[in-house]
């Protein structure tokens, strides 16, 4: 195993830039320099879920005769849930957010969505993801990085593609596959390195073209060997964890990367990570519960494993969907696309508990649930609270939160 | 100056002639696989192994195409619509249910919208994939009535929730045999009574609807801006009374594109766009003329595509694939490096080896494509100019190349 420590993790990005000697990331060791992380940096993993999350199937109204008069056979029982309290009770296959809850670790924030809700996937991931009504080319996240300093592992998206929401104006997060890179050597190494460097005559496109070549020579000799270690000790959760998801999934891989990446001290303030496969037109309950199970079981480790390494504390993970789904369920089992849904809060500086105003079944419009939150309550709520940056030059003026996270210390 | 994409210049793709193609299935041993066997029996192997064999043959031979044919521009389309109708092999899991597919979108891929909407509507794979054989009168579906209105005729917003409502009533009790794709309609499912689409009301099947959705005035406006996005700019809008709509007009496909190809828009450096993964590759092969399925390892050459998040048959979702910024990440540099290094040590470099060292940067910009070197790239080329393999390779992952403009 690789040992690393914080430091040579700053001077491994350090090394990258020497050899490659012409490639201006000067501004990258500065940043490390000027600003390097401290063990009470706060880290913040957002995971996107992908198709629209069916919420009331995941946050569950068991006792409301409209939801089970609506959802029929898809509909669970009280003697089916995690209770909750409120007469709401957590799917079943959540047993990891529902220790969570009892620890007063998870935040459940009800009816999240935005005015006139927007049924399309690409749409309504679109304003999610840049926090705008209309198109925008940055994320909301893509946006806080342009107060901070330049840094390509400031914001870091597991995949070989950016998530929208960490792309802004003059930089972008870097995407890292989950199989590491592998830099090419000798002189085509040299040359490529030199390519890298970005001129008055790139035009935005190609001077975005040269900065993907200089993070990789930046980001790869730090990163590659890291992902080859170990990942950290998940300690004080009994083997048995795990056995209701179904086997591994690509959520747990990447979350785990990100694990080792903390392990080492990595300066990293945002992480993004994905699951996909919520679009349950069709036989839904078994789908989503799947879904949920692996989403529930990776992040229950990922947090076990931040206790093992002392950073518990400094760690908060959101998760969201693009919408919620439509009460009345369709004829092949599964759901059509609706609105509101539930947003999760966890870590330990979390206030646990429900946030907003649970969606009544009684007020549906065209059978879709009411939106109680705006979702950039919560945006707001974490830019401030967790990554101390003020929110409203970057949610658009809006400054409006929630008491989701207590204070620092 | 060139066709962006698979490189060519405007006037040269608009006087070539589509190809004629025979009887690809056959040539290639695409065929209906039967029902799939049952779990833990002995025919599940060969099953299996057909299947992989089946997509694999078509995968290489469309690459083939998109790089040998002479007449680059209807293969490029093709890749558009399949953007554009965005179906993937992971959910339709039937070689020849999305071949059929996708050469429904090949037959019509300079031809007429109308025609290709009306064909579309009761595709095999498209209704798997949008689940449109669940739908049903008593139970609605929405999933394909949505894309068909949002992503595939008119555009996000241009339609109400009602109209989301009536159309999946409209197609509904259509029914698909999985493995032969072939489709038709049970009309004790259906919804036969007049629905209301767009204000009108009308006793519609799926092809009238196609047929009346696909002749709105906003499916001309957005077929344009689609085209636009994809070939001209994806961050500026398209401008009103662009010759690219005008010329969608009658819903023909290639007058919309001969506007586009001979605007000055498409010719104005100041739109810019990055060759995403499959249309840098294909350039790639077809500047150093290699044959995708007689190369030496064409496996790897479909698996750098899925790595690189952008293989054929498989888009990641039915939006189709992202486009500019998305694919300038680390992890696509260095994918470009590592394919651009291996392709140069097997393919034709004589466009370079076959001139004078002092013109190889001049006939390299020609060769590729590329408007002008900058500063900057021509010192990192000149260091290599005795080296052609290095040079060429350097020059396939340059922000110039990598970025159309």
């Amino acid at each position: 195993m690789t040992t690393m420590t914080r430091r040579t993790f700053i001077h491994w990005a350090g090394a990258g830039a020497v050899a490659a000697h012409t490639v201006s990331i000067a501004d990258v060791v500065r940043a490390a320099k000027v600003n390097p992380p401290s063990a009470g940096s706060q880290i913040l993993v957002v995971v996107t879920l992908y198709g629209g999350n069916d919420g009331l199937n995941t946050v569950i109204p068991y006792n409301d005769a409209v939801y089970h008069a609506m959802r029929g056979t898809m509909a669970y029982r009280e003697d089916q849930v995690f209770l909750l309290g409120e007469s709401l009770g957590l799917n079943n296959s959540m047993a990891g957010f529902k220790t969570f809850w009892d620890n007063k670790q998870l935040a459940i924030v009800r009816g999240v969505g935005y005015p006139n809700p927007d049924r399309s996937h690409f749409s309504s991931m679109a304003i999610w993801q840049t926090a705008s009504r209309t198109p925008s080319r940055t994320g909301w996240l893509g946006r806080w990085l342009e107060t901070q300093p330049a840094d390509p592992f400031r914001a870091i998206g597991l995949g070989s593609t950016l998530p929208p929401l960490l792309v802004g104006e003059r930089r972008s997060g870097t995407a890292l596959p989950l199989s590491g890179f592998r830099l090419p050597t000798g002189a085509l190494a040299t040359d490529v390195s030199r390519l890298a460097m970005t001129t008055p005559e790139d035009n935005v496109l190609k001077a975005a073209a040269a900065r993907s070549i200089r993070d990789l020579f930046t980001v790869a000799g730090t990163v590659t060997p890291v992902l080859k270690n170990d990942a950290p000790p998940a300690a004080d959760l009994p083997t048995a964890v795990g056995g209701n998801a179904g086997g591994d999934s690509n959520l747990s891989a990447q979350l785990n990367a990100v694990a080792k990446l903390i392990a080492v001290g990595a300066p990293t303030r945002v992480w993004s990570v994905s699951l996909g496969g919520f679009d349950t037109h069709a036989n839904e309950q078994g789908v989503q519960s799947r879904l949920l199970g692996a989403l529930s079981t990776s992040i229950t480790t990922f947090m076990s494993q931040m206790r093992s390494l002392g950073r518990q504390k400094d760690v908060t993970v959101l998760v969201y969907s693009e919408f919620g789904r439509r009460v009345r369920a369709n004829a092949s089992d599964g759901t059509d696309h609706g609105t509101s849904g539930p947003v999760f809060l966890i870590g330990e500086r979390i206030n646990g508990g429900f946030f907003g105003e649970q969606p009544s079944l009684n007020q549906l419009k065209d059978d879709d649930l009411p939106v109680t939150v705006d979702f950039r309550s919560v945006y707001a709520s974490i830019l401030e609270d967790v990554l101390a940056t003020s929110s409203r030059d970057i949610l658009n003026g809006w400054t409006t939160k929630l008491p989701l996270v207590a204070p620092a210390g | 100056m060139l066709a962006k994409g698979f490189s060519r210049s405007a006037s040269e793709v608009l006087a070539l002639s589509p190809p004629i193609y025979g009887d690809v299935k056959l040539q290639l041993g695409i065929t209906d696989l039967g029902p799939q066997p049952r779990p833990n029996t002995e025919a599940v192997v060969p099953y299996a192994d057909a299947k992989r064999n089946q997509l694999r043959a078509m995968s290489l031979w469309w690459l083939d195409q998109m790089v040998l044919q002479d007449f680059p521009l209807h293969e490029r389309m093709t890749w558009f619509w399949h953007g554009h109708w965005a179906t993937s092999y992971t959910k339709v899991d039937e070689p020849l249910v999305m071949f059929d597919h996708i050469e429904r979108l090949r037959k019509h891929s300079l031809g007429n919208f109308t025609t290709m909407c009306q064909e579309l509507v009761t595709d095999a794979a498209l209704m798997m994939w949008l689940d449109g054989q669940l739908n049903t009168a008593k139970s609605p579906n929405e999933n394909f009535a949505r894309e068909l209105l949002e992503l595939f005729t008119l555009g996000v917003n241009r339609y109400s929730e009602s109209d989301v409502k009536e159309v999946a009533r409209v197609l509904s009790g259509w029914k698909v045999e999985k493995h032969s794709g072939v489709v038709a309609r049970n009309l004790r499912q259906s919804y036969l009574n007049p629905t209301t689409v767009l204000g009108t009301t009308a006793l519609f099947d799926a092809v009238s609807l196609a047929r009346f959705l696909s002749q709105q005035p906003s499916s001309q406006r957005f077929i344009a801006e689609r085209l636009w996005f994809r070939f001209v700019s994806s961050s500026v809008a398209l401008p009103s009374g662009s010759g690219i709509e005008s010329g969608f007009a009658g819903r023909e496909i290639l007058q919309a594109m001969k506007n586009m190809l001979m605007s000055k828009e498409f010719a104005d450096p100041a739109h810019a766009m990055v060759k995403s993964p499959l249309e840098w590759m294909v350039g790639v092969l077809r500047a150093l003329r290699i044959t995708p399925s007689t190369y030496v390892q064409p496996d790897e050459l479909l698996k750098s595509l899925t790595v690189m998040g952008q293989r054929h048959f498989f888009p990641p979702n039915v939006g189709g694939w992202a486009s500019d910024e998305a694919w300038l990440t680390a992890a696509s540099a260095q994918l470009r490096i590592r394919t651009a290094q291996k392709l140069c040590s097997y393919g034709d470099l004589s466009p370079v080896t076959a001139v004078a060292q002092a013109s190889r940067l001049d006939a390299l910009a020609d060769w590729l494509g590329v408007a002008q070197w900058s500063k900057r790239t021509r010192e990192v080329l000149n260091g290599a100019i005795t080296d052609p393999k290095r040079l060429v390779a350097l020059s396939l992952v340059c922000p110039e190349y990598v970025v159309n403009s």
